[in-house]
């Protein structure tokens, strides 16, 4: 019997399909179409330190293979999420992992310091959400996602996970979250994106620039997983519509240790559960008997 | 224990029923209750996203939906042709619940859609209103449901009374309103309904990319705060989401 499992730094997952924060809420929609212990891991919605109401509607624009969003981390705030939305995921039956997003460092280690006490395996720290007004969100930066890092390593002794936009000082980014303390590094948030209605002649969402994510954006993904593997030691997770199992092997063969599933999600609800599933019948098929022999082969020469 | 199924089901009938207006009716045993929807895609990535759509009407052989065609996936599937299989998953959304006593159905064009099953679920006493741009179409299958149907076209239709549904309609003795259809309509029923204090529910459309509540990309601001036109709704008591709408 092959083995699906893979290990994230200290966490061992049962498979290296995740559902990708904010595009899973808190797991409960989805528990209405499968059996969420199926997966290796949900990452929660994002959330913040106060609620946050989110940026007004439009928030979505299909494009071809994709889809623009900007949702502006819309959240009922930690302490809600802590009280109200995780004792009903620990009900799921397989590993939470927390995602986090502040506007400061020191947010990060609030933040952190709350989530510490509370019955989560992982957190997510999210430096890369191209969505929140005002910031001025330039991509990835090495010295502020050290800070994020530092700070949310002194407050919990949770895994830390860095969630990277796909822009920017992006190899700087991950190798200063790598030093200052993440046992595993994300890649890649949308990508920042516009569309215009050419009704009106203005751009179609409020902030202009939206992210970019869906089927469109995984070949841009993948070359960021095949760039980063050999230049960082710690584990990758891909993320950037993986919608099937082959799309799921494909980066596996380019480094990343396991992946997340978000458009993928409103594509098909079972998206994540019929990649478990072809996964599964890949290892079987091909006779492999763990991630580990295939995991970066598209670097051998 | 998991209640919602992805299904593919054939395609049993796809007529164009008015100019751009297709009916397509999907075989299989389907559940629903008045007002809610099912997301729907017959192709594989491209489109990305599934299509909303509410029931239209539904028997123990078939599930029925009324769409427009605006689009990529709406033109896809007017191109589907009997047996071809639809991808879909459903019932969604919170749909409309009966008041007790006489009740109004109003629908603007496309916004009769979510009315038939209802009127079928509901029953009578109750009126049926529709309005139509042009030619008015599908008024017939209302006739045996409802006992007053009114129907208007606003440019003017042989055998029709030219005018707008607003006109036909008078919420006063009504116990309840339920009306879907464009937004200036549904803003002017807000209105009388407030002022003859009847209770309206409208059935809202938003752009949606998972129709399940995970997303929040269908977010509608209302009296409480930010809701998922998906889950929270389609249906909203009009007082809760058009609250900053009058003067």
């Amino acid at each position: 019997m092959p083995s699906l499992e893979v290990q994230i730094g200290s966490l061992r997952l049962k498979n290296p399909v995740m559902a990708a924060a904010g595009t899973f809420g808190f797991g409960q929609e989805y528990r209405e179409f499968f059996d969420i212990s199926a997966l290796g891991a949900i990452c929660a919605k994002t959330v913040t330190l106060r609620a946050r109401t989110g940026n007004p509607p439009p928030r979505l624009w299909e494009t071809p293979c994709g889809l623009l969003n900007s949702i502006g981390l819309e959240n009922p705030g930690i302490e809600t999420f802590l009280k109200e939305e995780l004792p009903k995921m620990r009900k799921l039956g397989t590993v939470i992992v927390a995602s986090i997003w502040g506007e400061e460092p020191g947010d990060y280690g609030a933040l952190a310091a709350a989530v510490d006490k509370a019955d989560v395996e992982a957190i997510e720290l999210n430096v890369s959400c191209p969505n929140v007004p005002g910031k001025g969100f330039v991509g990835a930066q090495a010295g502020f996602t050290a800070d994020v890092v530092r700070s949310a390593r002194a407050a919990t002794t949770k895994p830390l996970w860095v969630k990277l936009a796909p822009e920017g000082e992006v190899l700087a980014a991950a190798l200063a979250a790598q030093e200052a303390g993440a046992q595993a590094l994300c890649i890649a948030n949308t990508f920042r994106a516009m569309a215009i209605d050419i009704s009106t002649g203005r751009p179609v969402f409020a902030n202009v620039l939206a992210g970019l994510s869906g089927p469109a954006i995984k070949p841009l993904a993948l070359r960021w997983v095949y760039e980063l593997f050999p230049r960082v030691e710690v584990p990758l997770i891909a993320s950037g519509g993986i919608t099937t199992w082959q799309d799921a092997v494909e980066f596996i063969m380019a480094g990343a240790r396991a992946v997340q599933v978000g458009t993928g999600n409103f594509v098909d609800p079972l998206c994540t559960l019929t990649m478990v599933e072809g996964l599964k019948k890949f290892l079987e098929e091909r006779n492999l008997e763990c991630w580990e022999v295939i995991r970066g082969c598209a670097h051998r020469r | 224990m998991p209640e919602l199924k992805v299904v593919r089901a054939p395609v049993a009938e796809n007529r164009e029923v008015a100019p751009g207006v297709f009916l397509l009716r999907l075989e299989g045993r389907f559940v629903a209750e008045p007002g809610q929807f099912f997301m729907l895609r017959a192709w594989e990535r491209d489109p990305l996203l599934a299509r909303p759509m509410s029931v239209f009407d539904l028997s123990p052989q078939a599930l029925a939906f009324l769409y427009a065609v605006r689009g990529r996936g709406t033109a896809l599937l007017a191109n589907l042709r009997l047996g071809d299989q639809v991808k879909l998953w459903g019932p969604l959304g919170q749909g409309w619940k009966r008041v007790p006593g006489r009740i109004a159905l109003v629908g603007g064009g496309m916004g009769l859609a979510p009315l038939l099953w209802t009127a079928k679920q509901f029953g009578s006493p109750l009126d049926v209103y529709l309005g139509f741009r042009h030619r008015p179409w599908m008024v017939e299958v209302f006739r045996s449901l409802a006992d007053h149907v009114h129907v208007r076209s606003e440019v003017g239709a042989p055998g029709c009374t030219q005018g707008l549904v607003t006109e036909a309609f008078s919420p006063r003795g009504y116990a309840a309103c339920y009306a879907c259809g464009p937004k200036p309509l549904l803003l002017e029923l807000h209105r009388m309904c407030q002022e003859a204090e009847v209770p309206l529910y409208v059935s809202l459309e938003e752009r949606m990319a998972c129709g399940v509540g995970a997303c929040l990309g269908c977010t509608v601001w209302t009296r409480s705060g930010p809701k998922r036109v998906c889950s929270d709704g389609p249906v909203f008591p009009a007082a809760e989401v058009f609250f900053d709408a009058l003067p």
